[in-house]
């Protein structure tokens, strides 16, 4: 019992940072009809701009600020110079994007060096609590909170307010948000920037967890979160949470019990997702298709 | 018959004339070896390119063919006697199953929308990495393992090299003109219509998944047998045949070089071989060419925007525009002539 | 010819590679309803997603109360105070039918409000299906729906097309009796393949033909007319 918690608790922090890497992408996806392949690096670099803050500062909160900030920067810069290019040409999109996935990843190694990062977490947050014989560690009851709070927040914006429905709109028919006197393009960069920072965010919670940054991170993140985005429904927030837990879990325990095999059972996940319901578990109603 | 034969066949034969003869000239062993891997990247780019730039087609999984193809020379080689008889069944084998899995792979995967093959193929790689470290019996897992390949008669033994460089040019040039021909031929016509507009040929009524399928698997069995002479070459075979980079490479060399024109992707395996070669060098001078790869990262970002037809698509349009307009100048003055 | 709303000079569309709209001139009247006439695949949709900027000219160009509007993007287009009822209605199906109102509402000051109760009192289902997702709805109720949400803005001029498409003959009147109402409040653009719909609302009508514009003139005029009737439209 003990165990299986302890197993359990493991997956759903690692589902929750695919999470946040997975929910800009399935906005950006459902809103833009954008394919992102460098998403992952904004993974990357999120963990080594928190890392080298808090070198700097010692604070946790700023580390994670830096981060957040660095992600609307960069997604602003993408968005610009990427992806504004190759609007409506999903083939141009993977091979531009997939190529700026290189080109991001080498560049974390050019400004902070081409080493691996130690990254550590701040005193208050390390060791863990006892209830019973289950041990909980702190961090990682951290970043579930961090992303359970982040998903609420999510959905409460898209529920409740004015942008919120004009992103839910424009998922399912932007041009006629356009035609209703709305500039979807602002509304895009605006989510595509929020997006960057909310992987870049979890980057900088997932490097003290793990205590390293690497490069090649962004590019494995990354694709653990397409996966998730297809498995949960292009567009679909809730889906992308409920198929991160799942394919976080999935990977929790596969990785206990034979750690070589975790990959391949997410990636028969997504095939038979694929295979059999390609629109994802949840689907989002009234997806125009132009 | 020689009347039909193009002129710019002529260039090629010639150039691979010239290549025949490179060796004789310089003989090192490290430029042997990275012209065979030129060579042997230019046959797996091109396998992309037929993919990429003839059916409009982007696959994240390619490596899987080229480390099928490697392995399969490989098991072949180190479990059986190190024969002639044994590399050609080798060979063979790595075609037959490059083919089957391509054949498999495509009915499954090829109705999906480009973003999710492109997963789909992901997916099916890794899944085949995932074989390649758990079935240690046969492929020493992670480690990998080295063979030997059937000794040479003579004195041609002393000259493997050469004769490696020789069997990877000459199966190049020959792979070359054999693909040219398809994508000359009506099935290569429609495999471009269906690039420029799927919707389009589906409504003439051709049935698009075959010829797409038909595709994939003479890809998936051009991408095995450079894999095959990949790991001939280097006499070893690990995992990292089935990795992403190995996919990724291709994918450089064919966007640099020139999409959907064959020749190209032989020319982007060049320059980045070469580069990589020569930039790696200098990071003694400073340590930003051992980051090499961000430069050709930059040059593939604006190729895609820019020049979506590549270094060698762009130059043949404007090749081909002046010879227009020569034909046109040409015209005209005859006709000024005439009147 | 300051009393001219919307103008079209010599406007040419291409979609991809095909050659759309050739040439066409389309003028508007504030306050009245000019109908779009024409057969199937004539243009008509084409000339309303010109004027909204969804698609572009390649030619020509679209005035709308005096300023050049041809190179403006759909959003800014629709600021500038036209409404857009789309042949699919552009009902957003997973948003609830409040939802959808309030998605276009760019004001939310008491003249909104006061077109806002206008509207629902002209349909009071959407009143009653408030809740409702959009895709829920009936044919009749998508269409009303669409129509009410580009009124609540203050607009000058809605551009709807055809909005008798696959509506019983019940349900029609009642969107010619709402449409007939709004008449007296802005001015329209009508697209209607229904020539009693168009006869009973038009005040002028444009005939288009293969991308061009074929005739025009006043609607009591076609009424008479039935050799053009015959031409163009299929009427006996
Ligand atoms: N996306 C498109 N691609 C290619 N051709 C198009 C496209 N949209 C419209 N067309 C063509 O443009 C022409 C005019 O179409 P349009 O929709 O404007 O006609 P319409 O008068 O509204 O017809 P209907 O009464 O059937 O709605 C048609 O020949 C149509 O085939
Ligand atoms: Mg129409």
């Amino acid at each position: 019992m003990d165990l299986f918690l302890n197993l359990a608790i493991n997956g759903i922090a690692t589902g929750m940072l695919i999470f946040l890497i997975a929910c800009g992408l399935t906005l950006i996806f459902g809103l833009m009809d954008v394919l992102n392949f460098a998403h992952g690096g904004l993974f990357a670099w999120g963990a080594f701009v928190g890392v080298w803050a808090y070198g700097i500062t010692q604070s946790f909160i700023l580390s994670m600020l830096a981060a957040v900030i660095a992600g609307l920067l960069l997604g602003l810069i993408t968005e610009y110079l990427i992806i504004k290019p190759v609007y409506g040409n999903h083939i141009q999109q993977i091979l531009i994007t997939l190529g700026f996935m290189l080109v991001l990843s080498e560049l974390i190694k050019v400004v902070f060096g081409p080493n691996i990062l130690a990254a550590s977490k701040p005193p208050y947050l390390d060791g863990s609590w006892e209830f019973g014989d289950v041990t909980v560690i702190k961090y990682r009851a951290l970043i579930i909170v961090v992303g359970l709070l982040l998903f609420l927040v999510i959905m409460a914006v898209l529920k409740f307010t004015k942008i919120g429905l004009i992103v839910r709109a424009g998922v399912m028919n932007k041009e006629m948000v356009q035609a209703l006197g709305i500039n979807i393009r602002l509304v895009f960069i605006g989510v595509f920037m929020v997006g960057s920072a909310l992987a870049a965010l979890g980057g900088a919670l997932f490097a003290p967890s793990s205590g390293v940054a690497y490069a090649e991170m962004g590019m494995e993140f990354g694709i653990f979160a397409f996966i998730v985005v297809i498995i949960g429904g292009m567009g679909s927030v809730p889906g992308s949470l409920v198929a991160a837990l799942l394919v976080g879990l999935s990977n929790g325990f596969m990785a206990y019990y034979y750690s070589d095999l975790a990959m391949a059972v997410t990636m028969i996940l997504m095939f038979i997702v694929l295979i059999f319901r390609p629109e994802g578990l949840f689907r989002v109603s009234g997806v125009s298709n132009k | 018959m020689i009347k039909t034969i193009q002129k710019s066949t002529w260039i090629y034969i010639a150039v691979a004339f010239m290549l025949v003869l490179l060796p004789f000239f310089k003989d090192e062993r490290w430029f042997l070896f990275l012209m065979i891997q030129v060579f042997t990247f230019g046959i797996f780019a091109m396998s992309y390119d037929l993919l990429l730039g003839y059916t409009g087609i982007v696959s994240f999984g390619h490596a899987m063919f080229f480390g099928l193809g490697a392995y399969s020379i490989g098991i072949t080689l180190n479990f059986l006697e190190s024969t002639f008889m044994n590399l050609f069944l080798g060979i063979l084998l790595a075609l037959v199953l490059g083919g089957i899995v391509a054949f498999f792979a495509g009915i499954l995967t090829l109705r999906l929308k480009s973003h999710y093959y492109a997963m789909l193929t992901l997916a099916l790689a890794s899944l085949f990495l995932v074989l390649a470290e758990k079935w240690r019996s046969v492929t020493r897992g992670s480690d990998g393992f080295t063979f030997r390949i059937p000794e040479l008669p003579g004195p041609l033994q002393d000259h493997r090299n050469l004769v490696v460089y020789m069997f990877c040019l000459v199966s190049m040039v020959l792979i070359f003109f054999g693909l040219r021909r398809l994508t000359e031929s009506p099935l290569g016509k429609i495999l471009v219509a269906i690039r420029e507009n799927e919707g389009r040929v589906e409504s003439l009524g051709f049935r698009i998944m075959p010829y797409k399928v038909i595709i994939s698997v003479v890809s998936g069995v051009v991408a095995s047998f450079a894999g095959v002479l990949y790991a001939i070459s280097i006499r070893f075979v690990g995992t990292n045949v089935f990795g992403i980079d190995v996919t990724l490479d291709a994918l450089l060399m064919t966007i640099i070089g020139g999409v959907g024109t064959l020749v190209g992707p032989i020319i982007g395996a060049g320059i980045i071989e070469f580069a990589h070669h020569y930039l790696s060098d200098l990071s003694d001078v400073h340590w930003i060419f051992e980051r090499w790869i961000i430069l050709f990262g930059i040059v593939y970002i604006l190729a895609v925007i820019f020049f979506p037809a590549g270094i060698v698509g762009t130059l043949w349009h404007k090749l081909a525009k002046r010879k227009h307009k020569k034909q046109e100048m040409k015209q005209k003055t005859s006709d000024k002539l005439a009147s | 010819m300051t009393n001219t709303l919307l103008k079209l000079e010599q406007i040419n569309t291409h979609i991809e590679q095909f050659h759309i709209l050739h040439n066409v001139e389309f003028e508007v009247s504030p306050g009245e309803v000019t109908v779009l006439l024409g057969r199937n695949g004539a243009g008509k949709t084409t000339t309303l997603r010109t004027i909204m900027g969804l698609n572009n000219a390649s030619n020509g160009t679209v005035t709308f109360k005096g300023e050049d509007i041809t190179k403006l993007p759909p959003y800014h287009i629709a600021k500038k105070g036209i409404g857009y009822v789309p042949e699919d209605q552009g009902i957003f199906y997973g948003l609830t039918v409040g939802e959808n109102m309030r998605v276009g509402m760019r004001k939310e000051d008491d003249a909104t409000k006061e077109r806002m109760e206008w509207v629902l009192e002209l349909f009071p289902d959407l009143k009653k299906f408030w809740k409702k997702p959009g895709g829920q709805l009936s044919g009749g109720q998508k269409q009303m729906l669409s129509i009410a949400r580009s009124y609540v803005n203050e607009n000058d001029l809605l551009l709807i097309d055809e909005p008798s498409k696959g509506l019983a003959p019940v349900i029609v009147e009642k969107v010619i009796e709402s449409i007939e109402k709004m008449k007296e409040k802005t001015t329209v653009v009508l697209v209607e393949q229904n020539f009693y719909m168009a006869s009973r609302l038009g005040d002028r009508f444009y005939i288009l033909d293969d991308g061009m514009t074929v005739h025009h003139g006043d609607m009591s005029a076609l009424r008479e007319d039935e050799e053009l009737k015959r031409k163009y439209l299929g009427i006996a």
